[in-house]
């Protein structure tokens, strides 16, 4: 569910930066009243568990292998705005470190795996619990919880992708970021998690949440002792919206009807794109035909070409030359 | 001595599907070698200050990301592989593959975009992840991570905030080495067929969040006993440009003047 | 039963194995001594197939073990029943809810019936003197019980060679003594024995031979163990003792 860089506008990057930047404050508020100032750094132990669990790979039906996000578990374990300051330095850690995920989508990111799974991942699993007192109904609700949490973290990623060919196009008529309109985005975001990732993720939350229960139930965050109001979890939720909202409304749920669906169906002249695009000339022949690119002056393109097969030339033989040195590199060790 | 144990077994082994062991133990085995390389980074002759490079790569993903221009982003992908040859052979292949793979991965996602016609955009945004991805790993892999952290305090990021994520590159270390040697045990153990792979894999996970615990806990009074009260300062050495930041400087300038340009129509 | 022959290994560039020749046969007890560093660890991974060798053959039962032949799942579970590895850090080793589960864990696997399984399990929980925790939690039981709990959940797959890891280390001087005789009555059943060591004094009651590691990371002795002892000016040099070691033997003869 890590979105990389250049999928999504810088502006939708700015705008989903924007919506986190008072959940984070929120969130250290609340979490320095919980737990003392001193006990700050230890969120960054919080923070190498919920990196650690994303690298694990759960196996699935069939043999091959998933990974979960934990961001459910995570809030049930250290509580929510924990789990939100934590899975963001993970995050962080894994987008600038790592080079894994974006950097300018690293707002959009956070707000989908550090804010909505999480928070609402909690919620809709304390408001079951707190009604359903058995432990039967404290697994249940972790079930739904997480279910629910990590598929909904998808439907937002997929919104954020689907209103980019909408709002951002070159003058072509091109989109510029990620092409696909929500009547394709949301379907091949959410089926995938509805019916394999969202089931993995509340089997292993489950499973670990019960093994911690068994082994050190100690360890597990207590949050208020008192029910939470039914209102509470209407509210999160309407936070969750109110972005997504802002960011569609007037474009996206308009324009997203019976045209843009039939357009997407009638298979190769979808959305009009391709005679526009063919005009221009912008087909990968004539990227780089003859040794000139578009848009630079001759002679400019020529020294370009020239510096890249230079650099390409010297890469290709340092690659070989620090192979050669250790050949038989083991890799399992 | 019970009689079994006495005897050698005869035992024919069914075969499993628990590929899970192995990849996570290949991802952590990823993970583990990419921290371990910090702490046998030489010295390079040139020598870019850590802000410089952190605040210009940031401007680059910007430029990269805003740009409508094709050959402005060739034009940067050539500048990275211009960079990217100084580097040292190993350097390179851990950069390229990732580059690779994501850009890779980002043209199978958009193909059926292709087919619609929108190849132009396929072409476009994979080039454009080609050079972001490549631009974050250089600069992840010629810069000492705790520079990094650091030098995030000149962007006014609080010092508590750099000594979490100090914290946590730290505990990935020493929980990856935990929860590895723990799949290393269930491999080893794993001598047919497991029922219930979800029940061993939590275990893993869970035992990894109570020793997180446990050493959250045995960090906290360490920190007391030396004083720690909740205040936290980063120390940054008074910053002196050298000559490499200035050609850095006047490198990145140039890219920003040549997006100006390229824009412009 | 274990042959190796010119094996090198090396962890990205740095050496951790330099051709390594050692011959071990069937019910022998071999003690690895070595400074820290010295290379003991990754000899017991290789011989446990964690890692495979850069260059040289290991061989184990007369069949060579590659990288390649350990990557099929069936050659590799075989493989993993006949060697039986115990961690220095037994944390690391038990990832089940409770020790009966954790013991049963491999014997389950390999498709023994309910009742011979529980057998198995009862068998090594009196065997290891540890019937009275049989459905407590692995993780909060004392460092010697939970070193027990290890011993027994790879004894519960009846391996022809047991390899141990510092399996003194962290253990109260009375679970030592208990180990040690454990050990004796191990390899008397006809159970191969390697196990690494710091441990000068106990070393010679568990095993006949030693082999000692130099800070070169290849076998700097391999003689029986009284004799090695002996051999003071070797234990200085790989950094093993220092001065104050003639002490110790004097008190012990």
């Amino acid at each position: 569910m890590h979105i990389p860089d250049n999928y999504l506008s810088p502006s939708t990057c700015a705008v989903m930066g924007a919506v986190m930047v008072p959940i984070w404050a929120v969130s250290v508020r609340k979490v320095k009243k919980e737990i003392s100032k001193v006990k700050v750094p230890l969120l960054g132990v919080g923070a190498s568990f919920s990196f650690l669990m994303m690298m694990f790979n759960v196996p699935v039906p069939g043999g091959t292998t998933a990974h979960a996000v934990g961001g459910t578990l995570i809030a049930v374990l250290l509580g929510p705005f924990a789990a939100c300051i934590s899975v963001t330095v993970a995050l962080l850690i894994q987008a600038l470190l790592f080079g894994d995920g974006g950097i300018l989508s690293f707002g959009a990111n956070c707000f989908n795996m550090a804010f909505v799974l999480p928070f609402l991942g909690y919620f809709i699993y304390k408001f079951i619990k707190d009604r359903v007192n058995s432990e039967k109904g404290e697994y249940l609700a972790l079930i739904i919880g997480s279910y629910i949490g990590i598929n909904f973290a998808a439907f937002c990623a997929a919104v954020e992708f689907g209103i980019q060919p909408l709002l951002f196009k070159n003058a072509a008529g091109q989109p510029l970021y990620s092409p696909y309109p929500l009547s394709v985005s949301i379907p091949a975001m959410t089926l995938p998690h509805l019916l394999v990732a969202g089931v993995v993720e509340a089997v292993f939350t489950v499973a670990i949440f019960s093994f911690i229960k068994k082994v050190s139930p100690g360890t597990i965050y207590e949050g208020a002792k008192k029910k939470t109001k039914a209102i509470y979890g209407l509210i999160v939720a309407l936070i969750c919206l109110t972005p997504i909202g802002l960011l569609a409304a007037g474009t996206a749920w308009g324009e997203w009807g019976a045209d843009e669906i039939s357009s997407v169906e009638t298979g190769g002249n979808a959305l009009g794109f391709v005679p526009a695009g063919m005009k221009n000339g912008f087909n990968f022949s004539a990227l780089m035909s003859d040794y000139g690119i578009k848009g630079l002056p001759d002679a400019a393109g020529y020294i370009l070409s020239a510096i890249a097969g230079v650099v390409i030339l010297l890469i290709v033989f340092k690659i070989i030359g620090s192979l050669k040195k250790n050949k038989a590199g083991n890799i399992s060790g | 001595m019970p009689e079994w144990l006495l005897k050698d077994e005869n035992y024919i082994p069914q075969s499993d599907k628990d590929a899970f062991i192995t990849k996570s133990i290949m991802t952590l085995l990823g993970v583990l070698s990419r921290i371990r390389a910090q702490s046998v980074y030489k010295e390079k002759k040139f020598k870019v200050s850590a802000a410089l490079k952190v605040a210009f790569t940031f401007v680059l993903i910007l430029l990269i990301s805003i740009s409508k221009s094709i050959a402005f982003t060739i034009i940067i992908n050539v500048y990275l592989l211009a960079v990217l040859s100084m580097m040292n052979g190993e350097e390179i292949i851990k950069i390229l593959k990732v580059s690779i793979v994501t850009s890779a991965f980002t043209f199978v996602i958009l193909l059926p975009a292709a087919f619609w016609g929108n190849l132009f955009s396929s072409i476009f945004i994979t080039s454009k992840v080609f050079a972001t991805v490549t631009a974050v790993n250089m600069l992840s892999h010629s810069t000492r991570w705790n520079s990094i952290t650091s030098a995030l305090k000149r962007f006014y990021v609080p010092d508590i905030f750099i000594l979490v994520m100090d914290i946590t590159i730290k505990y990935i270390f020493m929980l990856g080495e935990f929860s590895l040697n723990m799949f290393y045990a269930l491999k080893l153990r794993s001598v047919g067929k497991n029922k219930s792979k979800y029940t061993s894999l939590s275990g893993i996970a869970g035992t990894m969040f109570i020793k997180s615990n446990e050493m959250a806990e045995d960090m906290y009074s360490a920190m007391e006993c030396r004083g720690f009260t909740g205040e936290y300062q980063v120390i940054n050495k008074k910053y002196k440009m050298t000559f490499p930041d200035f050609v850095y400087i006047i490198m990145n300038i140039a890219l920003i003047l040549i997006f100006i340009y390229m824009e412009r129509v | 039963m274990i042959d190796l022959t010119d094996v090198t290994y090396s962890y990205s560039g740095n050496i951790a194995l330099k051709n390594i020749n050692l011959h071990i046969n069937k019910g022998e007890a071999v003690s690895l001594l070595g400074a820290n560093g010295s290379g003991k660890s990754t000899f017991l991974k290789l011989i446990n197939g964690i890692i495979s060798p850069d260059s040289g053959i290991y061989k184990f039962n007369n069949e060579e073990i590659t990288h390649s032949k350990l990557q099929d799942t069936k050659f590799a579970k075989l493989f993993h029943q006949k060697v039986g590895f115990v961690f220095q850090n037994s944390d690391t080793q038990l990832f089940c809810a409770d020790v009966y589960d954790e013991i049963a864990f491999g014997p389950k696997q390999m498709g023994m019936s309910e009742n011979e399984v529980d057998k198995r399990v009862n068998d090594c929980l009196t065997l290891l003197n540890i019937v009275d925790f049989k459905h407590r939690q692995p993780y909060h039981l004392s460092g010697g019980e939970k070193r027990k709990v290890a011993i027994a959940c790879v004894l519960a797959l009846n391996p022809e060679v047991l390899v141990l890891d510092e399996p003194m280390n962290g253990l109260d001087p009375r679970t030592q003594r208990w180990l040690v005789e454990f050990l004796i009555r191990l390899n008397k059943a006809g159970k191969t024995l390697i196990s690494s060591t710091h441990d000068l004094e106990l070393v010679q009651e568990i095993s006949q031979r030693a082999v000692l590691f130099g800070e070169d990371h290849s076998i700097a002795a391999d003689l029986p163990t009284d004799k090695l002892l002996t051999e003071i000016d070797l234990l200085k040099k790989v950094n093993l003792v220092d001065e104050y070691y003639h002490r110790i033997t004097y008190k012990q003869s």
